[in-house]
């Protein structure tokens, strides 16, 4: 009797605890995926709220949307180069500064500050820099004699324009990931291998890059999940321009929604991208779910 | 390079230092020159690297204009979601680690946490600005608050779930055999214990909240409601080379964060570090 009220209060207890954080996910994104998944099968005209049954319709357009696909293989650029750079440039950053020196955590608190600042601080210093006439990138290249670039107004360029503003912003993270796993792994280990006369190549492939193999791979998944994302860059920068060079899907689906009103083709673009992240997060979640069992 | 054991390094360590540092920074010097110089000498057709006369001109505009309000938006809103979040992420937290509820919730939720992370924000901003919009919280700084719970909540969940799993059962069984209630062990012996956890958790939180760009732009009409990203995104837009004034407002962006990043590289060191002994 009594262990049978014991019981029921714990059951209460946690569930009263556990219910705010649960009703909020369910009203912000369970709810709203639902609705977006719904919407993505009707074509709904916003000004008279009348929605109607399209069935596959929207996402067949969709797939034969020039705009959409060239904005889908942009992010898909503009995601693995950004990710690829940042990650090698971390572990090399890594690997250069690796061990002590003098001043070693001040400097690596100064390295970090990019990824501190806010995207829009970073976009806005950035457009500065690579304004045609005179961002302080084409001044300098005019005083060397070489030509100015249209960073951001060359269709060939502004996408990687783009990736280097990310690159700039978070190599530090990967830097940090990077040399928090190096300098985790006992020194023993490197010294073991060069007694027994391991040449710097073979330590680094054989040996380093090895046991650090699944955190370079949670960092490129962190770097991947993130600049699939972008948007507020695209928006500050170029606004999808020059012409739809640097238009990502994020941006797409936005202005489908908010410039066109076109809700059942953001929708169905927003499902598409849903799918594309579900793809990534399986691989993801199966690793992380093994080792949460181990 | 330098060698992987030794300390012997290569004589070039120094200069490579100095190069990584330069590009790590000089555009955050760029934001800081920039603020000071006068709205001519901003747009001269050769930028100069230090201002030629020094001004206080940019900030004084500011500080009469309206970024001083926008700067207390911006405060209130992620001051305000970072705590909403930290309450309900370390309730449902501590929840998810002592409870196992019913029909594999626990994994589900987790689940569905990460995937929301994952989402880009734009996927649910048409439902999210409906509902918004039937509730009258639209143009609104709690409208603004709770829809930042996209963002912050997974992130504080899943944060404060690894900090719980990690405390020792010990101590709350002993108060439970001593008769402490559920609550009491909840507030007097977890929270406690878990504090380093919440405040790591905190910053993060308050990143994301700071940096939040697209529901703001969205949900928000009145300038005197805006945020500074948004102020920012305006500036770009509206005044293609007021740099100095766009410069100190990136400014006033800046500061309150970066105080945060010898507890973030502090944070992600041990977070990141391997798993080996």
């Amino acid at each position: 009797m009594k262990l049978a009220g014991h019981m029921r209060g714990k059951t209460l207890f946690f569930w009263s605890i556990f219910a705010p954080a649960l009703v909020v996910m369910i009203w912000l994104t369970v709810y709203p995926m639902i609705s977006v998944l719904i919407t993505s099968f009707q074509n709904y005209d916003y000004i008279s709220g009348a929605r109607s049954w399209v069935g596959i319709q929207n996402f067949v357009d969709l797939l034969k949307d020039d705009l959409f696909l060239a904005s889908f293989r942009n992010t898909l650029v503009y995601c693995l180069a950004a990710t690829a750079i940042e990650v090698i440039l971390g572990i090399v950053l890594a690997l250069i500064f690796y061990g002590s020196f003098k001043g070693k955590s001040f400097f690596m608190i100064l390295v970090i500050m990019p990824m501190m600042l806010s995207t829009m601080v970073v976009s806005s210093v950035w457009k500065t820099l690579y304004h045609y006439d005179i961002g302080l990138l084409n001044t300098t290249l005019a005083a060397l004699g070489l030509g100015r670039v249209g960073w951001l107004i060359d269709p060939k360029l502004a996408l990687w324009s783009l990736i280097l503003v990310d690159v700039w912003q978070w190599t530090p993270f990967a830097f940090i990931v990077a040399q928090a796993g190096l300098s985790s792994i006992p020194q023993e280990i490197f010294e073991a291998a060069v007694v027994d006369g391991a040449t710097y190549r073979q330590r680094l492939f054989r040996i380093t890059l090895p046991i650090m193999r699944d955190q370079i791979f949670l960092l490129c998944l962190l770097r991947t999940i993130d600049t699939f994302k972008i948007f507020s860059k695209v928006f500050a920068l170029t606004r999808g321009g020059p012409g739809n060079a640097t238009e990502t899907t994020s941006f797409f689906i936005y202005r489908e929604a908010f410039q066109y009103f076109k809700f059942g083709r953001s929708s169905a673009a927003s499902m598409i991208t849903l799918a594309a992240v579900v793809a990534v997060s399986v691989i993801y979640l199966r690793k992380m779910l093994k080792t949460e069992e181990a | 390079m330098a060698s992987f054991v030794t300390a012997k390094r290569s004589p070039l360590f120094p200069i490579i230092l100095i190069l990584v540092l330069i590009l790590a920074l000089f555009p955050i010097y760029w934001i800081l020159v920039t603020s000071f110089k006068t709205p001519i000498e901003n747009i001269l057709p050769k930028p100069t690297l230090f201002p030629q006369k020094f001004t206080l001109e940019n900030y004084q505009k500011i500080i009469s204009g309206g970024p001083i309000r926008n700067l207390l938006n911006s405060v209130f809103v992620t001051a305000a979601s970072t705590l909403v979040s930290l309450g309900l992420g370390f309730l449902a937290a501590y929840a998810l680690v002592r409870y196992k509820f019913p029909l594999k919730l626990n994994i589900v939720f987790l689940v569905w946490i990460i995937l929301a992370k994952m989402l880009p924000p734009v996927v649910l901003a048409v439902p999210l600005y409906d509902m918004f919009a039937k509730m009258k919280l639209l143009n609104n700084l709690w409208g603004l608050i709770l829809v930042f719970q996209v963002y912050t909540l997974p992130y504080c969940i899943w944060m404060l779930f690894g900090f719980v799993k990690s405390l020792p059962l010990e101590f709350e069984e002993a108060a439970e055999i001593d008769g402490a209630s559920r609550f009491q062990i909840l507030r007097l012996i977890a929270l406690p214990l878990v504090r380093t956890g919440l405040a790591a958790t905190a910053i993060f939180c308050i990143i994301v909240a700071w940096d939040e760009f697209l529901f703001t732009m969205l949900f928000i009409r009145s300038p005197d409601l805006l945020t500074l990203p948004l102020v920012i995104a305006n500036y770009i837009g509206e005044f293609e080379t007021l740099w100095g004034q766009l410069m100190g407002i990136g400014m006033l962006a800046t500061l309150p964060i970066i105080v945060f990043a010898r507890v973030v590289y502090r944070q992600m060191t041990s977070a990141y570090s391997l798993g080996l002994k």
